[in-house]
């Protein structure tokens, strides 16, 4: 072995450059606080091996990065694992930075003769961040897609050539498969090249100056090895530790995939970066314009955190410091809480957030099928979705009357501007739409026939009263037998018959019930105590086929309703005979007014003809609509 | 990396020179420091490492799983029996009566990573009628090294341009560079017209049938 390492050591020398390495002189001993530069470099070594194992599996371009990172994610064994620990560790290497460089100001280790190594700590910072950067977007789903639109805008207003530069990042005027692979080039490429060759200069600097002790004559005087390396190690574990928590724990998030026609407002930078975006919001700030806001006012930032060691040259230049480096650090502070406080009060964004979860893995789930993802990219998935699109397009069209579970079908309330004179002025404030028609989120099943049946007046127009209707008396009429205990086996059976009508795919029905409500919804059988008038005395259709019925003449045809045609049919033109006829009728006909791909998505869905899911449905909201519009007639 | 950065947490070589030159003396550590400065410092290495590394491995790790995915049939993928065999398109009759070798694309479903394509040509399958009227079917990738295997008109032979690979019209080989003859393939004829067949890939330069 020794003969081994003198054959070798002749030729190289690396007994001398091992020793320089491992028995640098500590004055004052071994300390936890001269351990940030090592956990650096460590995180560093974590994302580079990482990286490179990410990068046999990644690919680059707008139809198989987000498939790629998906097979990552969810299918390559520890895949998750492996992404997340490069995920978080970014996000601990910024903090790390964070730490390393306050320090590095509290005891003034920027100060001659260490001003070069503070200038290439500041150039390692600036590429660190734009590593995070271009890693935000190659996973190419809807949030790195979106704030790093963001970020090229504000490229895109640097003064004089912004157009230029923007477009020679994204690789194009628009994004695309060119802005991927600059992307990637940069963050795989070019960055790692410069951060390795910045890094070997900031620690040969450092090693000529050697360390900063504030304090020397602490302890006896030690070396890096053994001794600062253990508590290097100890911390360094720790990072690993948390690292390795959030990986496992929380995961790395992957949203939808990028899609340029599906508006993403849940978008926000990475969270270190949040400040800047808050920055940006201030009206004032918005007024001045983009480019004050996002460029000067950082770069003026940056311009004096890089000039320290030249203000420290006046006497109290070092105190300044100090107290410039906390108010940015309070401000960023500050700006990070508001921004985070705001979106967290924000219904709208928590909204958009809880679309975007829903979206993100119901596409997960769609690729899981044997079916795979279809070559022209997982975009394809959640357009052809009724599951997902179902709720978008009810939103636009339906739930100006209609509700869907007190929502609008995307899990948010529907508000209007109320208008009041209030001490002779007029305010407006934002309150609760009153619903005009029914809320559709049982739609067919057999909460719905309850509601229908037992409570027509309250239930068909929404929170309007409809009581001019033979369909309300006869609910007046029939609540008592409906409600009778003795009627219970009969009025379940009821339910179960007129919910059988729709065939859901995702809905088992038990078939003596169906054939025991049959009887009695068709008069063939009578309810066991009490008066309740069969529904075929109005509803002649029922029992029959949907398509071989006729003419209902106002009486709505219910043979096979809440079925896919049946329901096709009625939003088409619910006006006509075989409907509610015209007079009776107060829905628009959407023949149309909405394309037959759209009629057809939203059928699917409501008729629960979709692949099925177990992504949890938004929340009800019924509750909180009714709260919401009680207090709307106000105090 | 780590190692060319004497800031980092470096497990190599913790050996301590044995001629030490400099002035300063450095302090005399005791064995158990020493190990766990470089048991550590060797475990926060390891760790994304070795996660990295069987990440990698996941080919081998999920073997068989990936082809599982495979069998599933689609409307619009190729038409397949439930015992694996496609629907070439191909009528016996269309076949030369005189057993000269037909080239026939394979199509079928396939699944590649997160992509399934349906209906894609997947090989090529060189097809002879016989007199009987049953067809004799053979994968055109030769045995050897994966070149494809021609007809020889001038010969009546299979001939593989890259390393000279002969074989038979049977699929016998002539000459001792093929470690094997060309891989046959099961074929049905159905509804005594139409060719199906059982398409599969071997692996080269073994003496064996291997499927992949």
């Amino acid at each position: 072995m020794n003969k081994l390492l003198n054959w070798l050591d002749d030729r190289t020398g690396i007994r001398e450059l091992m020793h320089e390495a491992l028995f640098e002189r500590i004055p004052g001993g071994a300390r936890w606080r001269y351990v940030w530069g090592s956990t650096l470099v460590f995180t560093f070594s974590i994302q580079v091996i990482t990286g490179l194992f990410l990068w046999t599996a990644y690919s680059p371009s707008a139809q198989t990065a987000w498939e790629s990172v998906y097979y990552i994610q969810d299918v390559m064994y520890m895949g998750n694992i492996v992404r997340g620990i490069h995920h978080y560790s970014s996000s601990i290497m910024v903090v790390l930075m964070a730490i390393h460089l306050i320090q590095v100001i509290i005891d003034g280790a920027y100060k001659a003769p260490r001003e070069i190594n503070y200038w290439l700590g500041l150039i390692l910072m600036q590429i660190v961040l734009a590593l995070s950067l271009t890693g935000y977007l190659l996973p190419w789903d809807q949030k790195g897609y979106y704030a790093t639109q963001v970020t090229t805008k504000i490229m895109g207003a640097t003064p004089i050539v912004g157009a230029q530069i923007q477009e020679l990042v994204q690789g194009g005027p628009a994004y695309g498969h060119h802005t991927l692979t600059r992307f990637f080039a940069m963050h795989a490429g070019v960055l790692p090249g410069l951060l390795m060759l910045f890094l070997g200069l900031h620690i040969y600097v450092f090693r000529r100056h050697g360390i900063t002790t504030p304090d020397p004559d602490r302890a006896p005087e030690t070396t890096f090895w053994p001794d600062q390396v253990l508590k290097d190690a100890v911390a360094c574990l720790g990072v690993l530790g948390v690292i390795l928590a959030l990986a496992v724990f929380k995961g790395a998030e992957l949203s939808g995939p990028a899609n340029p026609s599906e508006a993403y407002s849940a978008a926000r930078p990475e969270w270190y970066f949040l400040f800047l975006f808050r920055f940006l919001r201030f009206e004032a700030i918005e007024h001045i314009g983009l480019a004050f806001g996002a460029i000067y006012v950082p770069g003026a930032l940056m311009g004096i955190i890089t000039l320290m060691p030249i203000i420290a040259w006046w006497k109290g230049g070092h105190k300044f410091n100090v107290a410039f480096m906390w108010l940015i650090a309070i401000g960023v502070g500050v700006l990070t809480g508001l921004a985070m406080y705001e979106d967290d009060k924000d219904v709208g964004h928590q909204a958009s957030i809880a679309e975007a979860n829903r979206d993100a893995e119901r596409v997960r789930e769609l690729a899981k099928r044997p079916s795979k993802i279809p070559i022209e990219g997982a975009g394809s998935l959640l357009r052809d979705d009724p599951f997902t699109q179902g709720p978008r397009i009810f939103a636009k069209y339906c739930a100006s009357c209609h509700r869907y579970n007190g929502h609008n079908g995307r899990g948010r309330m529907v508000m209007e501007q109320l208008k009041e004179q209030e001490n002779g002025k007029e305010v407006s404030r934002a309150v609760a739409s009153i619903p005009t028609g029914a809320d559709l989120g049982n739609f067919g099943g057999e909460g719905w026939w309850k509601l229908l049946l037992l409570n027509y007046e309250n239930h068909v127009g929404g929170f309007t009263k409809i009581e001019d209707s033979e369909m309300a008396t006869w609910s007046k009429d029939s609540r008592k037998a409906m409600q009778d205990p003795k009627n219970a086996d009969d009025v379940k059976a009821i339910y179960e018959y007129l919910a059988s009508l729709s065939a859901r795919p995702d809905s088992e029905y038990n078939k003596k019930l169906v054939e025991k409500g049959r009887k009695i919804a068709t008069g063939e059988e009578f309810i066991t105590a009490g008066k309740f008038a069969s529904c075929t005395d109005c509803h002649g259709t029922l029992g029959e086929t949907f398509e071989a019925t006729g003419e209902g003449f106002g009486y709505p045809d219910i043979a096979d309703y809440g079925s896919k045609p049946w329901l096709t049919a009625f939003i088409n033109d619910p006006g006509t005979d075989q409907f509610y006829g015209e007079d009776n009728n107060k829905m628009p006909a959407f023949k149309g007014k909405i394309s037959d791909r759209e009629l057809d998505l939203l059928v699917r869905w409501m008729t629960g003809d979709y692949y099925e899911t177990e992504v949890e449905d938004y929340e009800s909201k019924v509750k909180v609509l009714e709260e919401a519009l009680k207090a709307r007639n106000g105090p | 990396m780590d190692s060319a950065s004497p800031d980092s947490t470096s497990t190599e070589s913790p050996a301590q020179p044995t001629g030490e030159t400099a002035a300063f003396e450095p302090p005399r550590r005791g064995f158990f420091v020493k190990f766990l400065a470089a048991f550590l410092g060797m475990i926060v290495g390891a760790v994304p490492f070795v996660t990295g590394l069987l990440f990698f491995l996941d080919p081998l790790i999920r073997r068989g799983k990936a082809t599982q995915d495979g069998a599933m049939n689609n409307p619009d993928g190729v038409e397949k029996d439930e015992d694996g065999f496609v629907n070439l398109k191909v009528a016996v009759d269309a076949l030369p009566a005189d057993g000269t070798p037909q080239a026939v694309k394979v199509h079928d479903d396939k699944v590649d990573a997160w992509n399934k394509f349906l209906n894609v040509e997947v090989g090529t399958v060189w097809l002879l009628r016989n007199e009987q009227g049953g067809v004799t079917a053979f994968n055109t990738v030769c045995p050897h090294l994966g070149c494809s295997v021609d007809y020889r008109q001038s010969n009546d032979d299979f001939y593989c341009p890259c390393h000279q690979s002969a074989f038979d019209l049977k699929g016998s080989k002539l000459n001792q560079i093929p470690p094997r003859s060309m891989d046959q393939l099961k074929v049905k004829v159905k509804d005594g017209k139409n060719v199906w067949l059982k398409f599969q890939n071997f692996r080269g330069a073994t003496t064996e049938k291997i499927p992949t």
